[in-house]
């Protein structure tokens, strides 16, 4: 009897460790051959079967949230010894390598065991509103409610049905045209420069200093841009004529404009701000362009609309603390744009445009908006219109304009229509998913979208609260992040760009996020000595790798200094 | 895409590696401690001992992390100063309740008063589970986990818990025989 179980428990070795693959052919053989004729034998292995589904079935639970804040402590202590700058590289080269190995084999476990309950349950997905996070009291989640009834409510559009995965398409990572501006300073020439048809559209009447932001209207005609007026500290808003008028598709009428194309339309100007007011919105259907205007005259900011069929410019707002922010797609006949104010609680306001009404004449958002949001600030749609990313916090005004100062954030929610003639951001969970968010916190930053509505790119991050990483400065306000929103992540310090992405002696201008969602086309301004030299900035193409991999980075060559960029991408015009 | 005027894309921007290694830690902790968290609080079963053992792991790697010459073995030698932590802070309790060295397995049972695991482990299946383990000898309930819960091969749970292969082998067999009786005392029937 005991000879028998010896021999059971020697099986029972075996049949444990095969539980992993930890069997030798020999051994492989030996087992499968017992278990054939030995129930208690197969018994166990159901058991040791069912055991090990349920350990590994256990709840996986988020660390506390204070977690990396008391490492962050604890190393600065004894970094005091030695410090982390003056470790040997070779073995943070080795630790690297090591990751990428762990990185690679758990995602190779991710792939081959899918989406299972194992997922930490501190990275919440974006669909089931019941695991993520609610925002901290002082960060209510907005609820956007109808107010008053719109004379013609859009229907709910199909492109707004909810949908925060990726939508795989095939694009090219280079961007379709890009500004230049070259020439000696007192003969500039601005061109924007199409992909590959060749000539590029060009403007002799070239701004006073570089173009710092640019939008290309989703039906390819114009371009509208932000340039900086010499070294008087205003900005400039221009549009730029690009093409002809396109074929009518689909029925659906394209703008059209008197306009010739190489002509330039002067739309505003104002005082250089935060990125919140170097934000450039045309309409889906190309009718209208947003952007706002620091008054120069001590007004504050207001919103304004230029329209291309007839080349006007109206001021939309009059209450010197509203921000322009993204378009929705609207009903037939209609577009509704998200307008932001300022203040304590910042409001956005819904409103709608009816391509056959009048003038547009200046007005208090408030008054009678489609819906609204408190404690929302400039939401910014991606292209397909299912999610946003917004701002929230407590605003001052600084200068002439308006910005955090207190529990500043930006946060990434799905925006769904309600059912009814209202939006919801539902799932809200903040941008940047590893600091703490306190009194102190982002003051502002700039954010772009990818075409592929997934990937986005934050950069320009002042961040007044304490450091949130162990050494060096994070958030920085002088790297690129790279976020998802299909991962949980959004964005931590690890979805930095290389450092040495952006040479040293450079800044980043601006950022545009290819419809790939990995590869980023970046300007970045050179400092030149003394005011009456030309600026200079190049274009970059990166893309970006994980892990150890070093990211690839190009630049835009061309024969000569001069300005390069910012590039554009063309988005794909609204489907219904 | 082929650009007019001469213009191409060219690799032309020299890129410092010293920022890269300055990320080392950083990704370190951004992988590695919600898993270590989750392992060491089945080891301990209370969610503020976990919180602290993980910190002072990582404090610890930190300071050695010059000491890791294998790439390929940072995973097993971070989990290594985890348990190691862990069972110091488990020996550090049983000292001050004045435990006797020999006090059988099931004195390291969890505390059956609710506490604060009583909320982190709130489900009643998970619960159970928990119970069980904490019925395990220490090493048992070690190895157990990183076979099951952290899905490591009897190698790497060699190099967390410096034993041999075989001795990895024979201890996961004793400790799946273990947690079969506490699983089943816990009202799981087979």
């Amino acid at each position: 009897m005991s000879m028998d179980r010896g021999r059971h428990e020697a099986y029972e070795e075996l049949i444990s460790a095969s539980l992993h693959g930890d069997l030798s052919d020999q051994e492989r053989h030996s087992l499968d051959a017992h278990l054939d004729g030995c129930e208690r034998c197969r018994e166990t292995l159901a058991v040791f079967s069912d055991q090990r589904r349920i350990v590994a079935g256990l709840r996986h639970l988020a660390p506390p949230r204070d977690l990396e804040a008391r490492v962050r402590t604890g190393v600065q202590v004894t970094s005091a010894a030695q410090p982390w700058w003056r470790r040997p590289p070779a073995v943070f080269a080795g630790i690297g390598g090591g990751l990428a190995v762990v990185a690679g084999a758990l995602l190779a476990l991710a792939i081959l065991n899918g989406p299972t309950e194992d997922s930490p349950l501190g990275q919440p997905t974006m669909t089931p509103a019941a695991t993520a996070p609610a925002p901290s009291a002082t960060v209510p989640a907005p609820t956007l409610a109808p107010i008053g009834t719109p004379a013609a409510s859009p229907a709910p559009t199909a492109s707004l049905a909810p949908a925060p995965t990726a939508t795989p398409v095939e694009r090219s990572p280079e961007p379709d045209a890009y500004l230049a501006v070259t020439g000696p300073l007192d003969n500039q020439l601005l061109t924007v420069q199409p992909g590959p048809t060749g000539e590029g559209v060009t403007e002799a009447d070239a701004p006073s200093g570089p173009p710092i932001a640019a939008e290309i209207s989703p039906d390819g005609q114009w371009v509208a841009y932000l340039s900086e007026k010499g070294l008087s500290g205003f900005n400039e808003v221009r549009a730029l004529r690009v093409a002809e008028t396109p074929e009518a598709t689909d029925g659906t009428e394209p703008v059209r404009s008197h306009v010739a194309v190489g002509e330039t339309l002067i739309l505003g100007e104002g005082v250089a701000g935060s990125p919140f007011v170097e934000h450039l919105f045309w309409s889906p259907d190309s009718r209208y362009l947003a952007f706002t205007l620091i008054d120069i005259e001590g007004g504050g900011t207001d919103v304004w609309i230029f329209q291309p069929a007839d080349g006007s410019v109206s001021q939309l707002t009059d209450v010197g603390n509203a921000y322009a922010g993204s378009w929705a797609v609207g009903g037939a006949g209609s577009s509704l744009l998200w307008v932001s104010t300022a203040g304590e609680t910042p409001q956005s306001h819904l409103l709608m445009f009816h391509d056959d009404a009048g003038e547009i004449r200046p007005g208090d958002p408030a008054d009678s908006p489609f819906a609204s949001a408190s404690n929302v600030f400039q939401p910014l749609l991606s292209p397909n219109g299912t999610l946003v990313i917004y701002w929230t916090g407590r605003m001052d005004r600084s200068g002439d304009e308006w910005v955090f100062t207190e529990g500043g954030a930006p946060w990434l929610a799905m925006n769904v229509n309600d059912g009814g003639a209202g939006y919801e951001f539902e799932s809200s969970r903040e941008v940047f998913t590893d600091v703490t968010v306190g009194q102190s916190a982002f003051t502002s930053a700039a954010i772009s979208w990818g075409l592929d509505s997934d990937a986005f790119a934050v950069w320009d991050a002042e961040w007044t609260g304490i450091p949130q990483a162990p050494s060096g400065e994070y958030p920085d306000p002088r790297r690129v992040y790279l976020g998802r929103a299909t991962d949980a992540r959004h964005v931590t310090r690890t979805h930095a760009l290389d450092a040495g992405d952006v040479p040293t002696d450079a800044t980043v201008v601006d950022v545009k996020v290819a419809g790939t969602g990995r590869h980023l086309a970046i300007t970045v301004r050179y400092p030149v000595p003394g005011d009456l030299s030309t600026p200079e900035a190049d274009l970059l193409l990166v893309t970006r790798n994980t892990g150890t991999v070093a990211d690839e980075v190009s630049v835009l060559s061309l024969a000569g200094p001069g300005w390069y960029g910012p590039a554009l991408y063309a988005r794909d015009p609204p489907s219904d | 895409m082929v650009l007019p005027g001469g213009a191409s894309w060219s690799a032309a921007v020299t890129r410092p590696v010293a920022d890269l290694r300055d990320d080392a830690f950083a990704r370190l902790f951004d992988e590695f401690s919600a898993p270590i968290y989750n392992y060491v609080l089945r080891m301990v079963a209370d969610a503020d001992r976990a919180a602290d053992i993980t910190q002072d792991t990582f404090i610890k790697a930190y300071r050695k992390l010059d000491t890791v010459t294998d790439a390929a073995a940072t995973r097993s030698w971070l989990y290594r100063i985890a348990t190691n932590t862990a069972i110091d802070d488990m020996r550090r309790r049983r000292m001050t309740t004045t435990m006797p060295d020999d006090a059988p397995a099931f004195a390291n049972r969890a505390d059956p008063r609710p506490g604060p695991e009583a909320e982190v482990l709130s489900r009643t299946l998970d619960e159970r589970v928990q119970r069980a383990l904490m019925t395990l000898r220490p090493n048992h309930r070690q190895c157990l986990l990183l076979s099951d819960l952290e899905d490591m091969s009897a190698h790497q749970i060699g190099e967390v818990m410096e034993l041999s292969y075989a001795a990895v082998r024979t201890l996961l067999c004793r400790a799946r025989g273990e947690m079969r009786r506490a699983l089943a005392a816990e009202g799981f029937a087979r």
